[in-house]
């Protein structure tokens, strides 16, 4: 007869742990997608739509050149080069032209909707409808403290949370940072202290999509890479960009960590297809408590 | 928006151009519909009546966009709780048009009613991304739930005949099928049409002008949104509740955010706050799909070209287009008055 704790220690050990560490590699791609969404919104008040489909094109690009023959390690700073171009372009042809109307909130939605709907089409076409999968490229696995982890993902943990990190330092730590916060806080009076404003909203909106390319990079070798990936796993940074605040670094980090964490260990005892309206009931709550999101906005902190 | 550009005499003749169009497309349509009953088509009638159905989920976008100033990204959620309550009810209850309808109206207004107290703790864009959440949820759910037919959907909704009165309409007849849509949508047209001109639409339009000031004229802007939310919900989930009389299934594609998205690229392309341009777009959007549909299966691209297009180039739409054209031409022949 076992006793119960060590019954415990065993369910905690090869059930509840692997879980929370699952969770925890897909916790910091929401993350890196959640902090482009929120950084757009809290510099530009932008909603990118389009922000799933730049994930998918970073995937695509990944799976595409990676079949050329490039290591994965190259591909890991080459995409998210190549994805700042098309940010950078799309802030100045689309966001730009509706950014003085008096509806921009909606109108920028719309516009990068339709433009989402336009590049998945693009993807569709050029990659075919077809679920693809790129090799992975770390094999193998790591046991640490009796937990067996298979070592990509152990990878993905570490550089999702060094890149949160050098994100955060960025932001709050340089001088490029301390622009774009100024330009988030009052942008007529950063312009007039000699920040480049324009160049500050295009460039910013580029770091954003760049980012959503990397966690398509990163997030290939695990989930398959098809067109519509990005709906999917839009709809879980969305939540967690409102309910840690839209345009809050923190609150994208705290809130990602901790509904992907109840999402993992909830399917443990609830069937998966249940986890989505938890999350989901989890983000109404917050809401009623505090619409604001947990934490304040960018540039106002 | 509208009510500060437009002084108050001026907005009866405003809507004049705009039931104008309404008169030119019911009767255009009902030419057409002639013409496909004596050609004996069933192809195009289908295709048609489908529009129409896709029209009345776009007029719950408008009321909602163009009258309350909400933009809701999974207006589907409403048009699927529709067309799955009167499948389940078409298919294991009775076969009765009225019943089926009946039934969709209680179960949209008290889903309606708890949907509405979620979303409506928020506004802007927090409010689009809570209804696209909403929908997305329920239809991840429906997706997976075995007893709604899971990713087949429901199939096997018999035929039925719908007895109106004075006639009886059999929904496998095409042409018979098309006309009872037809009269419907119109109907729900000048139903909203006139909700919109009342006092209960005026408060929406306030609402959409500038939602702080409403409470000093003594409205309550949350129990206006609630109703216009209800209302939506309700017109959707009408259209909705046609759809498996139509193809005798559903599916749970009908809850995606591509139903949703489509609603909303049908009101912008079609003409946001008139509530006939939606109907327009519907009829507009489902033609171009089709005919672009036979050389390409990319018609996403051409569709998502089209609207950016509208949102930069034609932000009021193909009606709001018109209407300042068709407006000065009525005023014209009035002008001796």
């Amino acid at each position: 007869m076992r006793s119960p704790m060590a019954e415990f220690l065993d369910y905690t050990q090869f059930v509840l742990a692997p879980q929370v560490l699952n969770g925890l590699s897909l916790g910091v791609a929401v993350i890196l997608m959640a902090l482009g969404l929120t950084i757009i919104f809290g510099l530009l008040d932008v909603i990118n739509m389009a922000h799933g489909e730049f994930y998918a094109i970073g995937a695509f690009l990944a799976l595409a050149l990676g079949a050329l023959g490039l290591n994965f390690w190259i591909l890991l700073a080459l995409v998210p080069l190549l994805m700042v171009p098309l940010g950078w372009l799309t802030e100045r042809a689309l966001i730009q032209r509706v950014f003085h109307s008096r509806e921009r909130h909606i109108l920028t939605l719309l516009l990068t909707f339709g433009f989402g709907m336009i590049l998945e089409d693009v993807l569709k076409l050029v990659f075919g409808a077809n679920t693809q999968k790129p090799p992975m490229p770390i094999t193998g696995g790591t046991e640490i403290l009796g937990v067996f982890l298979p070592n990509y993902r152990l990878f993905l943990i570490l550089f999702g949370a060094a890149l949160i990190l050098a994100v955060w330092v960025a932001v709050f730590r340089t001088r490029l940072g301390a622009m774009v916060r100024a330009a988030a806080y009052d942008k007529d009076m950063a312009s007039s202290l000699g920040v480049p404003v324009r160049a500050v909203y295009s460039g910013t909106f580029a770091f954003g999509v760049a980012l959503a390319g990397l966690s398509g990079v990163l997030l290939a070798p695990i989930y398959s890479v098809f067109p519509t990936m990005g709906r999917d796993f839009i709809l879980m940074a969305f939540t967690v960009v409102i309910v840690g605040g839209m345009g809050s670094i923190q609150g994208a980090v705290v809130a990602g960590i901790l509904l992907t964490q109840v999402q993992a260990i909830s399917s443990l005892y609830i069937s998966p297809v249940w986890t989505d309206p938890l999350v989901f009931g989890i983000m109404v709550m917050v809401l009623m408590v505090r619409p604001q999101g947990l934490f304040g906005r960018l540039g106002n902190a | 928006m509208l009510i500060d550009r437009a002084p108050a005499p001026t907005l009866p003749r405003a809507r004049d151009a705009v039931h104008a169009i309404a008169v030119l497309f019911f009767t255009a349509a009902l030419a057409l519909g002639a013409l496909g009953w004596w050609a004996g088509d069933s192809f195009y009638l289908r295709l048609a009546t489908e529009a129409l159905i896709f029209a009345g989920l776009a007029m719950s976008v408008d009321i909602l966009l163009g009258y309350t100033g909400l933009l809701s990204l999974g207006q589907a959620l409403w048009f699927g709780v529709g067309a799955y309550t009167s499948a389940v009810i078409l298919r294991d209850v009775a076969a009765s048009f009225w019943l089926a309808m009946g039934a969709t109206l209680v179960v949209t207004t008290l889903a309606g009613t708890v949907g509405g107290l979620i979303a409506n703790r928020v506004k802007g864009v927090y409010f689009a991304l809570i209804t696209f959440g909403l929908a997305q949820v329920v239809a991840k759910v429906v997706y997976n739930t075995r007893e709604l037919g899971a990713s087949d959907g429901l199939i096997g909704v018999p035929e039925i005949t719908i007895p109106l009165g004075f006639a009886t309409v059999d929904a496998a007849n095409p042409a018979g099928f098309f006309l009872l849509v037809l009269a419907l949508v119109a109907l729900l047209y000048a139903g909203l049409a006139y909700l919109m001109d009342a006092p209960f639409g005026r408060t929406l339009i306030a609402i959409r002008a500038n939602e702080k000031r409403v409470p000093f004229l003594g409205f309550n802007p949350l129990v206006h949104r609630m109703l216009a939310y209800v209302l939506a919900a309700n017109v959707a989930a009408l259209a909705g509740a046609l759809y498996p009389m139509l193809r005798g299934f559903v599916s749970p594609e009908l809850l995606f955010f591509q139903t949703s998205g489509n609603a909303v690229i049908t009101v912008i392309v079609g003409g946001v706050g008139t509530l006939i341009g939606p109907v327009v777009g519907s009829v507009l959007l489902t033609a171009l799909r089709s005919v672009v549909g036979t050389w390409t299966e990319h018609h996403l691209i051409v569709i998502g070209v089209l609207f950016m297009l509208s949102v930069v180039v034609m932000p009021k739409g193909l009606v709001g287009a018109v209407r300042p054209w068709l407006q000065r031409r009525l005023s014209g022949s009035e002008s001796p008055r």
